[in-house]
């Protein structure tokens, strides 16, 4: 049984040691280039005429379509802030729009990439390196659009294969870096790379799951003995709840076939704003402790997020009839991420904890959950996307914790729904950096969460 | 009665969690151990079996789901009889009286809402998804009239002076005659049968022959929970039991969704005032439609692409609502046909139990017969893109089918096909899409795929159909979300499930009272 308050004193220490290491004039919406995200933040409408427009830009056909959509969707705002006035008024001429679609489209691309490290992995490499130089490891995430179609998903299996092979070669001439390269557990791949099921199978079907895992565990054996065989680390990603059960399902399959039990390193996600991840944390917990998994060699990396799907897991229940399957207060939400960080710091040995969040509060109650439990500070990974945790990052790579950053690759058509959703994120009312970057106090930034009545009466 | 709650959509079932599928299978195992039904001609509290309609499993046509008895006309004649009376008894029940009957029979169906799914899973090869959504909408219909019909029974406010007063008031019209269609055997022929009780109409329903076991369940939840025997009889039968029915003089207004051909005879034997016949009969018809989905350039093919497959594919695309024709803008069209194409050709094509297919067998062999005849005229006429391979043998089945490259005026363009066919058309504008558009005469569902808010308004205003969806497929309407009817040449413009809908079925009555004695008003 762990000291609450020791560990409150403890988590406070740490978190006000990474807000000092926070760099000042980094934070993402402070830069200058993030002012439109800034007002979006204050406008509703405005909010969505942005994002709507941001989501259409690699559909255009050219600038003067890119400035036909601008105007016609920021005329949908009531009361313009006076830069959109001018923008609206250059949309009157051909010349006009010719020179604000060329200014649209630069300004959508600065923001891509700022979250899309480069359009192949190959042209990524110098920004992983970059990280790694400056002590963050790094797994890449292969932008796509969506997968309907057999060649779709086989391309996108081609694409991964690649990565490795790319990952793999170019990482072996990177320095060494030992607080990045191992854990009590044994060694860590210095490659790593990140897949999603649903864009390696066109028939994944949340009714009919069967039929997706079966088609994807095709292309996905083929990955995991690559991974196998180069020695880099293969992390399968989550998506929404529709495929929840069939991803995880099919991860712990797989994983717990023969030829897999001495490799490769491997992990999977648990969404913490899910009501129920307690029960999918057990299941995974179980299969690695006693159940198919425990005889594997590399414990299961297990990267525990909040989740990027929210406002779709809560409007698709609503237009059913179903209950959310989501936390819908944050607290709640913070306070499930805290219950289910111990355990999984619990099962180390068996586990791998990857803790994922920007939220100083709950970065701090893992370090500090870790260290308390006698952990040392290398069997714990804290994870960060790049673009927005940059700074967060830094802060963690200078106390010498052992961080990773979440690097998008892709063209600019296929990251739109990930740039979306991180704008979305980055946007949103509730969000740790907003509240950081207008200066709420650090004592509240690392406050104990309260639960909401419902949550406390037991629901 | 107690205060009605707000209406909510009757939630569908969360088949993506594995316990709730996990029920299904015992719900059908059950069904199957009931079948065949039979079906009865239920006049007043008679009902008389017999063999002359018989439906069977589409999935495996040697599969008797169920026998009925056909209405003679003597039948139908004593249905009507039957049904002069019970309107007496049952228009003289207060709206909040029948609704709480309709209430009752919506807490039934929910009851049994399983059993009544695998029903439709049988009788009309209704996948899982599909057989709930049918039972749901039904439960919707009688929770959103019942409310609608209270509501209505209040009158509508009039102008008022000093010395009179004025009242609106909506009376029932008599008897209903419900014609209803097989492809959504539980929701449609109950919804047009509770708009007319709630309304304190007498009703007489003649379900589709490829579903009379189906529309026993909804009589058998009709009478159980307190619809009198006059004010709700069953008379399954084949085509001249409707025909009987809609000619009669005694029948005030006539239901039907179903078939253009259908309709229009009826609206024609309708209009005829016959011997004794002492008023206008009043028809509400749903009929057909050849439902376009517009792609402009900028649409986000992720989103559409699966939209389309859904819409024009789902249910074997034998919903009135199903896509039949995408115009899609020329600089998106190469890239949609070949995802298109790809994603229909992994379409898995099956039973109707089996969870994990894609499209089921159609109705009956005269579709199969109808998709083949327009598959092969569109493979003469234009390009067979894409079609399902594996189609098992034993059921009617058609594999779903992607065409393109139709020259203008070619009849699958043109025809209802009402079979898993989807044709692509390439466009040079979205005018010429809405041109295309216009020069057909059907108007019930239509898409558009856009992404600019001035072309959307720009199509919204030139749309004629009744149910335009933006940016997502264009099936699956919700009763009080998506009030559902077309217009044009696929019907008379009623939206089923929406605000409106009842007053078809009532006649306003407005009384004028003069308040004033001797100069005083009191």
């Amino acid at each position: 049984m762990i000291d609450e308050a020791r560990l409150e004193q403890e988590l406070t220490t740490i978190g006000r040691q990474l807000a000092d290491d926070l760099p000042e004039t980094r934070n993402p919406l402070k830069a200058a280039d993030d002012k439109a995200m800034e007002l979006a933040s204050a406008d509703a409408e405005l909010k969505a005429a942005l994002f709507r427009f941001v989501d259409v830009v690699p559909a255009c056909r050219n600038l003067d379509d890119l400035a036909r959509h601008l105007t016609a969707l920021l005329s949908e705002v009531d009361e313009p802030p006076p830069p959109i006035a001018v923008a609206m008024r250059m949309g009157d001429s051909r010349a006009g729009r010719t020179a604000l679609g060329a200014a649209a489209a630069r300004g959508v691309r600065h923001m891509a990439h700022r979250f899309i490290v480069g359009e192949s992995p190959r042209e990524a490499m110098k920004t992983l390196q970059g990280l790694w130089k400056d002590d963050v490891a790094s797994t890449v995430d292969l932008l796509g659009e969506a997968t309907v179609t057999q060649s779709e998903a086989q391309h996108y299996a081609d694409r991964c294969a690649e990565a490795l092979d790319e990952l793999v070669e170019r990482s072996a001439q990177w320095p060494a870096r030992p607080g990045l390269e191992a854990d009590s557990s044994g060694p860590l791949p210095r490659a790593n790379l990140s897949v999603k099921v649903s864009a390696l199978t066109p028939l994944l079907r949340p009714d009919a799951p069967e039929k997706g895992q079966r088609d994807a565990a095709e292309r996905l054996r083929p990955l995991l003995r690559r991974a196998r065989d180069r020695g880099a680390h293969l992390h399968i990603d989550m998506e929404s709840m529709d495929s929840r059960d069939a991803v995880t399902e099919l991860i712990l399959d797989l994983l717990a076939e023969d030829e897999f039990r001495e490799g490769p390193s491997a992990g999977f996600v648990l969404q913490a704003y899910l009501r129920d991840s307690p029960a999918t944390a057990d299941l995974a917990l179980e299969w690695a402790t006693h159940g198919a998994g425990a005889a594997r060699t590399q414990p299961l990396t297990v990267r525990l997020v909040k989740g990027a799907y929210w406002d779709h897991e809560v409007a698709e229940a609503a237009q059913h009839g179903w209950s959310a399957p989501v936390f819908e207060v944050k607290a709640d939400c913070d306070l499930n991420f805290e219950a289910l960080t111990r355990r999984l710091i619990d099962g180390r040995g068996h586990v791998r904890p990857a803790i994922a969040s920007h939220n100083l509060r709950s970065l701090a109650h893992a370090i500090a959950y870790n260290r308390l439990t006698g952990g040392e500070d290398s069997d714990l990974e804290l994870q960060v996307l790049r673009g927005l945790g940059d700074p967060i990052q830094e802060a963690l790579a200078a106390q010498r914790l052992r961080v990773r950053s979440y690097c998008p690759v892709g063209d600019l058509v296929a990251g739109m729904s990930y740039l979306v959703r991180r704008l979305l994120e980055n946007t949103s009312n509730e969000s740790f950096l907003l509240a950081q970057s207008q200066g709420t106090s650090i004592d509240e930034l690392l406050a104990r969460p309260e639960p909401s009545a419902a949550e406390a009466a037991g629901r | 009665m107690s205060a009605l709650t707000a209406f909510a959509n009757e939630p569908v079932l969360e088949l993506r969690r594995p316990a709730v599928r996990a029920d299904l299978a015992g719900a059908l195992e059950a069904l199957d151990a009931e079948l065949p039904l039979r079906v009865p001609v239920w006049i007043g509290d008679e009902r008389r079996e017999g063999e002359d309609i018989v439906s069977v499993d589409p999935s495996h046509a040697e599969r008797v789901v169920a026998g009925a008895a056909a209405a003679t006309p003597a039948e139908v004649d004593r249905a009507l009889d039957v049904a002069q009376a019970g309107f007496r008894e049952w228009a003289a029940t207060p709206a909040e009286g029948r609704a709480d009957v309709l209430l009752k029979a919506a807490e039934i169906l929910r009851a049994g809402r399983l059993r009544a799914a695998a029903l439709a899973l049988r009788e009309c090869a209704k996948p899982w998804p599909e057989a709930d959504g049918d039972v749901a909408e039904a439960i919707d219909f009688l929770e959103f009239y019942a409310r609608g019909a209270v509501e209505l029974a209040g009158g509508a406010p009039l102008l008022q002076v000093p010395g009179e007063r004025n009242e609106l008031r909506y009376a029932p019209r008599g008897i209903v005659t419900v014609i209803s269609p097989w492809n959504f055997p539980l929701a449609i022929p109950l919804g047009m049968t509770a708009a007319g009780l709630a309304t304190g109409n007498a009703v007489i329903l003649k379900p589709a022959e490829q579903a009379p076991g189906c529309s026993l369940v909804l009589a058998e939840a009709l009478s159980e929970a307190g619809v009198p025997p006059g004010a709700f009889q069953l008379l399954p039968g084949l085509g001249e039991v409707g025909a009987g029915l809609v000619e009669d003089p005694r029948v005030h207004t006539i239901a039907f969704t179903g078939s253009n051909q259908v309709g229009l005879e009826i609206v024609r034997s309708a209009a005829e005032v016959r011997d004794g016949q002492k008023h206008l009969k009043r028809v509400v018809a749903e009929m057909g439609g050849k439902n376009c989905v517009i792609v402009d350039s900028d649409a986000d093919l992720d989103e559409v692409v699966p939209a389309l497959v859904q819409s024009a594919f789902a249910y074997a695309g034998q919903k009135c609502s199903a896509a039949a024709r995408v115009l899609v803008h020329e600089a998106a069209h190469d890239a949609l046909l070949e995802r298109l194409g790809g994603a229909v050709s992994v379409l898995e094509v099956g039973p109707a139990d089996r969870m994990s297919i894609d499209v089921p067998a159609v109705i009956e062999a005269e579709a199969l017969q109808r998709h083949a005849r327009f598959a092969e005229l569109a493979g003469r006429e234009g390009r067979i893109v894409a079609s399902a391979s594996d189609v098992p043998g034993d059921g009617f089945y058609a594999p779903p089918t992607l065409v393109a490259d139709l020259p203008e005026g070619s009849d699958v363009l043109a025809s209802e096909i009402f079979a898993p066919l989807l044709a692509v058309e390439r466009v040079s504008s979205i005018d010429h899409a809405c041109d295309r558009i216009d020069d057909s005469p059907f108007a019930l569902t239509g898409g558009l795929f856009c992404r600019n808010p001035q072309t959307v308004e720009h199509v919204v205003r030139r749309s004629p159909v009744g149910n335009l969806y933006v940016n997502r497929h264009i099936t699956a309407a919700m009763v009080g979300r998506q009030p559902f009817g077309g217009n044009k040449l696929s019907g008379t413009g009623t939206k089923a499930g929406g605000p409106g809908y009842l007053q078809q079925f009532v006649e306003p009555r407005v009384v004028t009272e003069n308040t004033m004695r001797h100069g005083l008003v009191v």
